[in-house]
């Protein structure tokens, strides 16, 4: 029942062949170059260092929250990377392709990618930047905090944790190894139809970009089952609802929209597979097909999607912005509502990314003012930030400085959104850079929030506390090469310069491009910071307070520094909304528990990583069309899943008087050093 | 802050033990939660069907009123429901602690999946066989995805009991098996309900004589 | 204060923003454009009286409370009804006279029935049809009524309506000319609606917004407003064309997949030009793709890929 494909396809690998690898590019050689040297260093050290049993026991099969969210982080941070230099591709591109006399290097004939190339490399940029970036990096955030402000031990699920985070990773590879072995997509982030099914994109790129999206989205909705049980069930006693911290409400706000939204792009991805895979008809232009049907479910996702991303972010900016102004946040209630409401509109406005395909003007008006509700919560929530910090005692403190400018990138992004969200408006610049430039504001709030949350809780995790100078050359680089980019961006856009051409016939939009690529120089500086703040931090490694920051407000910053793996050695009860700032008004933030009771942890098991893998097998396989290979490897994941509901294991108890000794001497307990060496014996005593 | 309550001598501030969650109601409201996310995954299906199922998607071919027969559905629909009385059956026994009886329920919910799933893909194949298979047009396609999606849930349904039969054989009933056995009777009444609506609104709605 | 310093960063930049010579949008020509422009005009001001305040405040608290500067500090001042009313009350009447705004706008606008162009001084005319259709990449405009087509040039009188109508063979794109007239999908099997009215003779470039493949940067065309008498000249001299534009030229030649590099206008009489639009659409809907192979994709402006194939020269 396979539909014909282009080439030749056989039994054994399906349509993959020799020609899939592309070693006559000069460009992907180099990465591959690149990519292999980094990979030969990092596997290379382990093996020198004999780390293998160390990274396989402690990371690869863990299923502590901390270790979790951080290997989400570094996986979000990789891919942030990539998508950076993704984004340098594309700005070099635009700057040197202008006009029919410009040069061309490299095979192409304008600049140095031919639209081959360069679409796929911004159909990767999309898809990496808000599939494997942004989403990782506040998953990961959402992981290691949002347990800790509740005062839990660890997820509600810390398996299906695992299972998510590998299923993410997954995805990851598949977008990776496309590079190297075939192509990516270039049909844009989006997956645009009818171009997306087999008549316009024969070749596996399109494959590549749904299967990854398709096996991610299943690890984020997992993900979010788990934060909202854990939210919901696991919080420390005396901890109501109107004491729940903002930054685990955005994300209880955040795993609803995760739940409820993924399922539809998982539907859209679906029906897209057959209709490439079996030849069904749902998104054909013929047929009896309609693509708009694709256009409607995939932005029925996208555009929660996009609140489901910033949500986070705008708790974080809560947090930082009322530690480091010393004072409680200000309108608590109203943020939440706010978070909760913006949460709730996003389901109703989706049409507002497809005005020009001509609704009516009945439902357009009704999307357009759909839309520009979200602009009141939204409002709500900058103005007070802006009176948290009024008559606050405020230190301009790295993460400070980022919070500050999200809020004015916020400003930015909200006024430019509102702006489209009049379709007459969006009748002149949809489809332009200026819409780029618009979510690019909102996507760098994502971005800030995330660099100063990294910078405000770093010390809880690894004990020391991110250099300080190179901390702010970071930042204001980083915000010289954002404004260096996207102000000429949205120029460009008032042009009406369209977004995704890989050359530009309107020569007079040379000086901006040139700016733009100024910008990106800049960015690199930045990029430069960011790697000597981490290398100065690490090898400096001033131990941290247990209050890194001085002004900690909620639980969090109770517990020791760096956190031990089980957290809190008794579970704390909870008094106020910010308890630690309760605690410090009573003069009780120094006070220990008395006794300690044995804990109960779950076992680490390489299950979850191990059917990552398998997923990724069967994707990749999906991809090539190798059938055999996508069965058997389907086939395992449901026979792992079965044995794994045999396994008596149900982790092991920790004896009070290990826990006594480990908080009196905290160095060997932290996150980085290893669990099993203040465990019992091989770390499975007293299963029960 | 203003709201706060003054710490006294008899101020709580640790808890021990009380981090012993309720394990089981953590797992049924994470099921309950997966069940939504399913439910929206064929509401999805459910809203491309509303949307193909008109003259125009049917691409020349059949629409559902010229092929569904509402007594068949009928049929089934009473198969569906057969099969989870007899799973509420399998959870009565449970009550008793009888390990027949449960597994007696289940395999009386497997058989009557099975005759279910051979009337329905019998159905599915006949049509193809006449040339109105899932490639025919848009609306052909819906309608195969939607009983098919239907279709694979109870086949993992039947596959889940079939684990579970062995783990009542080898484990008994401990809290484990347990939290299973209680979250696969929803899944199996989620699977029934969307049969439920398939039937009223294809068969039903959809004109079926 | 040294973060006031590199804040100046900002000014170079936010000047350059306020010349607005090269932005085509800030120069609407003709009706629709400038109601556009009119609107968005307004739209973005009412918000910048919220937006600057508030951009102040953001900028000028942190310093005005800055723990060096021993400010008022009122730790636990968390919650005012006052405030909290004000900032739902402010953002929500703004929405209001927005959406207000936006939904008068769109049933001025509509670029299906354009309301607007009624006011125009072409109202009283007939207005002048032509028909759009999208391939993968070129734009051909057929003139039913005059039975004529050209692929990437539209030309038409100043002073009448254009009525556009528009369709794809293979991928969504979006007609758009800016200054002109509002930005419309034009979609396979699918038939939308645009209208524009200029009165003074002028050039445009009019382009594809929405990516549809590996010739999509080439897809622009050149807009020509003439003069009435200009253009009826024009008309007859294309009439006279031994180009001719047939059903089977177009599905063999035009509507495959190519790139027309640098746009290279072309020029057909068509005698069937009537029945061309509605046998297109007709076809995508029965399932008639035109396919763009791998290959292509693979060869488009790379260097062995580029030389001119506009379908005049062939
Ligand atoms: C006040 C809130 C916002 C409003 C009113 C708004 C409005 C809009 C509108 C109308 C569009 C469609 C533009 C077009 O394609 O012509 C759009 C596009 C977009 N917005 Fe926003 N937006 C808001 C916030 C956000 C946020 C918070 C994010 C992400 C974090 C975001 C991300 C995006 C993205 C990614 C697109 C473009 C998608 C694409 O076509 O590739 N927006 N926004
Ligand atoms: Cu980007
Ligand atoms: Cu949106």
């Amino acid at each position: 029942m396979q539909v014909a494909v282009d080439g030749p396809w056989s039994p054994l690998l399906g349509r993959l062949t020799l020609e899939a690898i592309p070693y006559t590019n000069p460009i992907l050689l180099f990465t591959f170059a690149i990519a292999a040297t980094a990979g030969i260093v990092v596997v290379g050290s382990v093996l020198y260092f004999r780390k293998v049993g160390y990274i396989w026991r402690e990371w690869l099969c863990s299923v502590d929250h901390k270790r979790i969210g951080v290997m989400y982080m570094i996986l979000g941070l990789v891919m942030l990377f990539r998508g950076f230099i993704d984004g340098v591709m594309m700005r070099t591109q635009q700057a040197i392709a202008i006009g029919p006399d410009s040069p061309g290097y490299l095979g192409a004939a304008h600049g140095y990618l031919p639209p081959y190339h360069f679409d796929q490399v911004y159909s990767a940029h999309g898809t990496l930047m808000l599939i494997f970036a942004a989403t990782p990096l506040l998953t990961g955030l959402g992981n290691i905090i949002v347990p800790l402000q509740i005062g839990a031990r660890d997820m509600a699920f810390p398996y299906l944790n695992a299972v998510s985070l590998w299923l993410t990773v997954a995805g990851a590879l598949l977008c990776m190894i496309s590079l190297f072995v075939g192509e990516f997509s270039n049909a844009t982030w989006v997956g645009l139809m009818p171009f997306a099914e087999l008549p316009s994109n024969p070749g596996v790129g399109v494959d590549y970009w749904m299967w990854a999206l398709q096996i991610s989205g299943l690890g984020t909705t997992f993900n979010a089952i788990n934060i909202i049980t854990t939210i919901v069930k696991m919080r420390a006693p005396g901890m109501g609802w109107f004491r729940v911290p903002v930054f685990t409400w955005v994300n209880m706000a955040t795993a609803i929209i995760g739940v409820t939204a993924f399922p539809v792009l998982t539907a859209a991805l679906a029906m897209l597979g057959l209709d490439r895979y079996v030849g069904t008809h749902f998104f054909s232009a013929g047929f009896g097909g309609n693509y708009m049907l694709y256009i409607n479910l995939f932005w029925t996702w996208g555009h929660p999607e996009v609140y489901f991303l910033v949500l986070p972010a705008f708790g974080l900016i809560s947090e930082i912005v009322s530690t480091f102004s010393a004072k409680s946040l200000f309108g608590y209630p109203t943020m939440i509502a706010a978070s909760m409401g913006i949460a709730g509109v996003g389901w109703v406005v989706w049409a507002h990314h497809f005005f020009t395909m001509g609704m009516g003007p009945n439902l357009i008006g009704f999307f357009s003012a759909a839309t520009m509700i979200v602009g009141i919560p939204t409002g709500v929530k900058a103005f007070n930030w802006v009176f948290t910090m009024f008559r606050g005692r405020i230190t301009l403190a790295t993460p400070m400085l980022w919070a500050i400018t999200c809020i004015l990138l916020l400003l930015v992004g909200g006024i430019t959104g509102m702006m489209l969200s009049a379709s007459v408006v969006d009748y002149t610049v949809h489809d332009s850079v200026f819409v780029v430039a618009h979510f690019h504001c909102m996507v760098l709030v994502i971005g800030g929030g995330v660099f100063a949350a990294v910078t405000y809780w770093w010390p809880k995790v690894f004990g020391f506390k991110l250099n300080e100078t190179l901390g702010q050359w970071f930042f204001w680089t980083f915000v010289a090469g954002s404004v260096l980019v996207f102000v000429p961006m949205f120029m460009a856009g008032l042009d009406g310069e369209t977004r995704r051409l890989d050359y530009l016939w309107d020569t007079s939009l040379r000086p901006l491009m040139l700016l733009e690529v100024v910008g990106i120089a800049v960015y690199f500086l930045s990029v430069f910071f960011f790697l000597a703040m981490i290398v100065v931090s690490l090898a400096k490694r001033e131990p941290a307070e247990q209050d890194a920051w001085g002004t900690g407000r909620s639980l969090e910053w109770l517990t020791q520094t760096p956190v031990p793996f089980y957290n809190f050695a008794v579970t704390p009860q909870v008094h106020a909304l910010d308890e630690l700032s309760w605690r410090k008004a009573n003069g009780l933030e120094k006070a220990q528990p008395s006794t300690y009771v044995p804990i109960h942890m779950p076992s680490s098991t390489g299950l979850p990583f191990i059917i990552g893998m398998l997923g990724f097998a069967c994707t990749f396989a999906l991809v090539w069309r190798i059938w055999w290979l996508a069965g058997a490897s389907l086939l395992a994941i449901i026979l792992l899943v079965i044995i794994r509901s045999f396994d008596k294991n149900e982790g092991y108890v920790l004896p009070a008087e290990t826990i006594a000794a480990a908080e009196r001497n905290l160095s060997t307990v932290s996150v980085i050093a290893e669990q099993s060496k203040v465990l019992p014996v091989g770390g499975h005593a007293e299963a029960h | 802050m203003a709201s706060f309550t003054k710490a006294g001598a008899d101020t709580v501030l640790w808890n021990p033990g009380a981090d012993a969650h309720d394990t089981i109601s953590a797992r049924t409201y994470g099921f309950w939660l997966y069940l939504l996310g399913d439910a929206l995954i064929i509401a999805a299906v459910f809203a491309c069907y509303a949307v193909l199922n008109n003259p125009l998607n049917a691409n020349g071919g059949p629409l559902g009123k010229d092929f569904l027969s509402a007594s068949k559905g009928m049929l089934q629909t009473f198969i569906v429901l057969g099969s989870v009385l007899s799973y509420s059956l399998a959870t009565v026994a449970l009550k008793r602690g009888s390990k027949l009886g449960v597994s007696l329920g289940m395999i009386g919910a497997i058989l009557l999946a099975v005759v279910f799933l051979g009337i329905g893909l019998g159905d599915l194949a006949a049509l193809s066989a006449a040339g109105d298979g899932f490639a025919r047009s848009g609306y052909l396609s819906c309608f195969f995805t939607l009983i098919l999606t239907h279709a694979l849930h109870m086949g993992f349904g039947i596959l889940w009991m079939l684990v579970m039969l062995v783990q009542v054989g080898v484990f008994g009933f401990t809290e484990n098996v347990v939290a299973r056995l209680l979250n696969l009777r929803m899944f199996w009444q989620f699977q029934a309900s969307v049969w439920v609506v398939v039937y009223i609104y294809v068969y039903l709605f959809g004109g079926a004589h | 204060m040294r973060y006031w310093r590199k804040l100046g960063l900002l000014a170079p930049l936010a000047l350059a923003g306020c010349s607005t010579d090269n932005m085509r949008l800030f120069h609407p020509v003709g009706l629709m454009g400038g109601l556009e422009y009119h609107y968005t005009m307004w739209i973005t001001g009412i918000m910048l009286l919220i937006i600057v305040p508030t951009v102040l405040m953001t900028i000028i608290f942190p310093l005005r409370y800055h723990h060096s500067r021993n400010a008022k500090y009122t730790p636990d001042w968390h919650f005012s009804a006052v405030i909290e009313i004000l900032a739902w009350a402010i953002p929500l009447g703004m929405v209001v006279v927005l959406a207000y705004m936006s939904v008068s706008a769109i049933y001025r606008i509509d670029p299906w029935t354009t309301p607007a162009l009624a006011d125009a001084p072409g109202a009283s005319l007939p207005p002048v049809k032509v028909e759009v259709i999208a391939t993968d990449w070129q734009w051909v405009f057929v003139y039913p009524d005059e039975n004529i087509a050209t692929i990437d040039d539209l030309v038409v009188p100043a002073g009448r309506r254009v009525q556009l109508t528009m369709t794809a063979t293979e991928a969504m794109n979006g007609f758009y000319i800016p200054q002109v007239a509002p930005m419309v999908d034009a979609m396979p099997a699918m038939i939308s609606k645009d209208a524009f009215e200029i009165d003074q003779p002028a050039e445009f470039t009019g382009f594809s917004t929405d990516f549809s493949g590996a010739g999509f940067s080439w897809m622009y065309f050149k807009t020509r407003i003439l003069a009435q008498a200009d253009y009826d000249a024009w008309v007859k001299s294309v009439q006279a064309s031994q180009n001719q534009l047939t059903y089977d030229v177009f599905t063999q030649k035009i509507a495959q997949p190519q790139v027309n590099y640098g746009a290279v206008p072309s020029y057909f009489s068509a005698p069937n030009a009537g029945s061309l639009f509605g046998k297109v659409v007709m076809d995508a809907m029965m399932g008639k793709t035109y396919p763009v192979p791998d290959s292509l994709t693979k060869s488009v402006s790379s260097t062995e890929g580029e030389a001119p194939a506009s379908p005049a020269a062939k």
